[in-house]
């Protein structure tokens, strides 16, 4: 039993899939915090498709994927900005406007020149087979990203919460703005290797909703949310030895299992808690 | 239409708890017949738009009930006794609808299935609009009106709809002076013609002048009756705790006419002014002359 | 003959340009709901959650359809209680509720064997319709179209105001579900043409075009049913010459058909709102009308 267990751990490739993933998770559940306060969820789903002809252009011209992802990523974020700005459409319709059409040119270029990028591996991601020059890439994003919000994540906190009274306190609100948007572009690039472009959404908004439904502090939300992420990210991936590759799948599945639980068990804002406490409340009075 | 027996509204022990627990109105009840004119009194997060919320069947009261004419929510909605007039806030004004086919809609709970109107509709609908004054903007779209001509085409849908009760949901914020008379004097016609009206405001001020009954609300019906006998200075600091701004005039033209015991309410809206025995201001003194007879001769009494 | 015309001598190509046309006329239809309702991303996170629906369906034998339907609709429906019962926000509900059912729906697909293509499933397969599909498609579409135009005041009042759909005595639990259904039904007509992912961008798109277009609800639902139909014919087409994806040919039309109406539509186009802005700072103000109320 304990060696049918030990199977995947004696893969070189599965143990660097592992601790890639654990990395990736870590760091993402980390800014699943700002993007689930900020209101952000979509826009990371929709930064995660739009890499995509980013992507593809990279492999077809022999670039570093994560130069060409990276670069339509903001390309898609600043044309969100844009076109919501100038017109009355509401936010919501802008994204589904604009990432969709980012992702269908993705799927053109890929179609007109099949050979040089597999679509799967950009939709389902492929950790297992993740070659070294992208574990490079992958580490470089995470420490950056690390450093930043680690420097400054009380700027970030404020700006979620209160842009106004950031502004008041003369912090660059603009570049506040871009910071968020480019971490998480750069985030989805590094999360879009492990689960696809797909599923990159969970890895930025499950954790820190999970987290969020534990508990009230800050500080407590983000140590919940990364240990999660990490956690999920480790055993998603040694599972996914037993599921055909499925790496992506493993992980998001464990994730929302968690978010599931936290939803009815949470002691102050789960389900359970609230039923008891409106019970409480319609009782006659005495 | 013309139903003798006067419309009534009946809030009967009304406890309403959201989901994650929080009460928003405990033990709420209040009875209503038309034809009146009702202010629903309270701060924000007293429970007034809960109330209305209850009263439109939008929430499931967990103790209590809400009858309207005598009937459950449910079934009043479907006979169309009930029109709401919303806040403009809750409006989305780049809907692509005209004025006309929003007062039409007004229309919907007497239209067949596939809502196609008839020579009927089209007429109430076409009088509801002159009513109000509008008539001439029927094919604009909404969003290019003023802030008062958004407000009287939603006072048209609720005239259209020829509900015997209209709850107005802070009526006569962003609407000009004009208007605001304007719609007073529209609803005085149509307390008149025995319609109920609840209107919710903080606007302490013109309460007096257009409502005959208030409704104070503060998680609860605190006070329920005609103004002068509920819309006093200790209901109100029960209803507002510390909420509202308070001045005594000690040294003021007041005085003259109500000796040196004068205190003013506001809550940043037209200022509510009270005496000893009530409040002073009415802009149209019509109906109230016996109170403020009655002041003056206890005045002389002292 | 004439090479443009070489793509009609095609039996799977006329039959591709016949179902992208229904499929375009009904997700435009129901885009136009969506856009002013704002569930524009309620259509990514219902289409991503049919993926279980489809593999569990497969797997215990019923019509795939049905389960994709069973599973969107699900995805609808938890998304709505868990907001209505945490303190989460809806975008965020949305994001986990879609990615769980996508990421289970993959599990699935691995651990049950099985002759499904998850690129079809994901990217359509509009060129290779098998027989029956085109009946099924144009049944399908032709059934969600003549519900949602029956019904089309009463979807519109609901998107508009739930609250006077209310005071009228319209049944709004009823239309909520309904809409929630015929979105479900929309996306799963829709797979064989597009998949699951450009779906999307036939139930937004159409709509945000026609609604920089028009001010007008009825002119809005033509204008976005013509956009929609002509970018799945010349998406069908071009698709043809350039040998690539023609879902991801239909979809980009459509987003070049949104450029250029973003562009130049006639009053809420950004060139129009240059001009604008450029004569209103000249000098002028719009005049007031003064209220005045009659009695009746």
């Amino acid at each position: 039993m304990t060696e049918l267990l030990l199977t995947p751990l004696q893969y070189e490739y599965m143990l660097k899939a592992i601790a890639v993933s654990g990395l990736i998770g870590g760091v993402c559940a980390f800014l699943s915090c700002f993007i689930t306060l900020k209101g952000w969820s979509l826009m990371g789903d929709a930064l995660s498709h739009s890499v995509v002809p980013g992507v593809a252009l990279a492999y077809a011209c022999g670039w570093p994927f994560a130069a060409g992802a990276f670069g339509t990523g903001l390309l898609a974020a600043v044309g969100m900005g844009f076109v919501k700005t100038k017109t009355r459409l509401r936010e919501d319709a802008v994204i589904g406007v604009v990432f969709t059409a980012f992702f269908a040119l993705g799927l053109l270029l890929i179609s007109l020149n099949p050979s040089s990028v597999d679509l799967r591996t950009i939709v389902f991601g492929n950790i297992l087979g993740i070659s070294d020059p992208d574990i490079v890439q992958v580490a470089v994003i995470s420490g950056v990203t690390l450093a930043v919000l680690g420097l400054k994540w009380r700027d970030l906190l404020l700006f979620c919460f209160d842009p106004n009274q950031a502004r008041a306190l003369g912090l660059n609100v603009t570049l506040l703005h871009f910071t968020l948007l480019t971490l998480l572009s750069a985030t989805a690039v590094a999360a879009l290797q492990t689960v696809g472009a797909c599923l990159v959404v969970a890895m930025l908004v499950t954790p820190g909703a999970t987290a969020y439904l534990l508990t009230d502090r800050f500080g407590r939300m983000i140590g919940l949310a990364t240990a999660m992420g990490v956690g999920t990210s480790l055993v998603g991936a040694y599972a996914s030895y037993y599921f055909d590759g499925s790496t992506g799948g493993c992980i998001v599945t464990l994730q929302s299992l968690l978010f599931v639980l936290a939803l009815v068990f949470a002691p102050k804002h789960g389900i359970r808690a609230a039923r008891h406490r409106r019970r409480a409340a319609s009782a006659p009075q005495p | 239409m013309n139903d003798p027996a006067p419309i009534t509204l009946e809030v009967d022990d009304v406890t309403v708890s959201y989901p994650n627990g929080n009460v928003a109105l405990q033990a709420a009840s209040f009875r209503l017949a038309g034809g009146a004119i009702c202010a629903l009194v309270g701060v924000n997060g007293s429970g007034k738009s809960t109330l209305f919320k209850a009263i439109m069947g939008f929430v499931r009261p967990a103790r209590g009930a809400v009858r309207i004419g005598g009937r459950p929510v449910a079934e009043a909605l479907k006979r169309n006794l009930v029109a709401y007039v919303p806040q403009a806030e809750e409006v989305d004004w780049s809907f692509p609808v005209s004025v006309w086919d929003v007062v039409m809609m007004g229309r919907y709970g007497y239209m067949n299935f596939l809502r196609i109107p008839r020579a009927a509709d089209r007429r109430i609908v076409e009088e509801s609009l002159a009513r109000v004054g509008m008539l001439e903007f029927r094919e604009r779209q909404i969003g290019e009106l003023s802030g008062g001509q958004k407000k009287r085409v939603f006072l048209a849908r609720a005239l259209a709809q020829r509900s015997r009760v209209i709850l107005l949901d802070e009526p006569f914020t962003g609407v000009d002076v004009k208007t605001e008379a304007a719609i007073i004097e529209l609803l005085r016609a149509l307390r008149a013609e025995g319609h109920l009206m609840l209107v919710s405001t903080h606007n302490l001020g013109s309460v007096p002048e257009f409502c005959d009954q208030v409704v104070l609300v503060n998680r609860t019906v605190l006070a329920a009756g005609a103004t002068d006998t509920v819309f006093t200075e200790s209901n109100l600091a029960r209803a507002f705790g510390g909420v509202l701004r308070h001045f005594r005039f000690d040294e003021s033209t007041v005085q003259k006419h109500d000796g040196r015991a004068v205190t003013l309410l506001t809550d940043d809206e037209r200022p509510l002014v009270f005496g000893k025995d009530g409040h002073l201001e009415y802009r149209e003194r019509a109906g109230r002359e016996r109170v403020i007879e009655q002041r003056a001769e206890r005045e002389d009494d002292h | 003959m004439s090479p443009l015309l070489e793509p009609f001598r095609y039996g799977f190509m006329v039959d591709a340009m016949i179902v992208g046309t229904a499929v375009g006329a009904v997700c435009a239809v129901l885009s136009c709901y969506l856009v002013l309702k704002g569930w524009s991303l309620m259509g990514d996170a219902v289409s991503h959650a049919v993926l279980p629906g489809i593999v569990i369906a497969y797997a215990v034998g019923l019509p795939l359809a049905l389960g994709a339907f069973l599973s969107g609709l699900f995805c609808a429906v938890a998304t709505g209680y868990i907001k209505a019962n945490s303190r989460v926000k809806e975008d965020t509900v949305m994001g986990v509720v879609f990615t769980g059912l996508f990421a289970f729906g993959l599990v699935l697909f691995t651990k049950i064997k099985s002759d499904l293509h998850l690129d079809h499933i994901l990217f359509g397969n509009i060129l290779g319709l098998e027989p029956g599909d085109l009946r099924d498609t144009l049944m399908v579409a032709g059934v969600t179209l003549t519900l949602v135009l029956a019904l089309r005041r009463d979807l519109l009042l609901y998107c508009f105001d739930p609250e006077q759909a209310r005071a009228a005595g319209l049944n709004t639990a009823f239309l909520y579900y309904l809409l929630l259904s015929l979105l479900a039904v929309t996306i799963v007509v829709s797979l064989k043409a597009v998949g699951i992912i450009l779906v999307i961008a036939m139930l937004v798109t159409p709509g945000c075009i026609a609604y920089l277009l028009t001010d007008r609800f009825g002119r809005m639902l033509w204008i976005a049913t013509g956009a929609a139909v002509l970018s799945s014919l010349g998406g069908v087409y071009a698709s043809f010459f350039l040998n690539a994806s023609t879902g991801a040919c239909i979809v980009l039309l459509q987003a070049g058909i949104f450029l250029v109406t973003l562009g130049f539509a006639p009053k809420h186009g950004l060139w129009a709102r240059m001009r604008r802005a450029g004569r209103l700072s000249g000098g002028q103000r719009p005049g007031k009308e003064k209220p005045q109320f009659r009695r009746a």
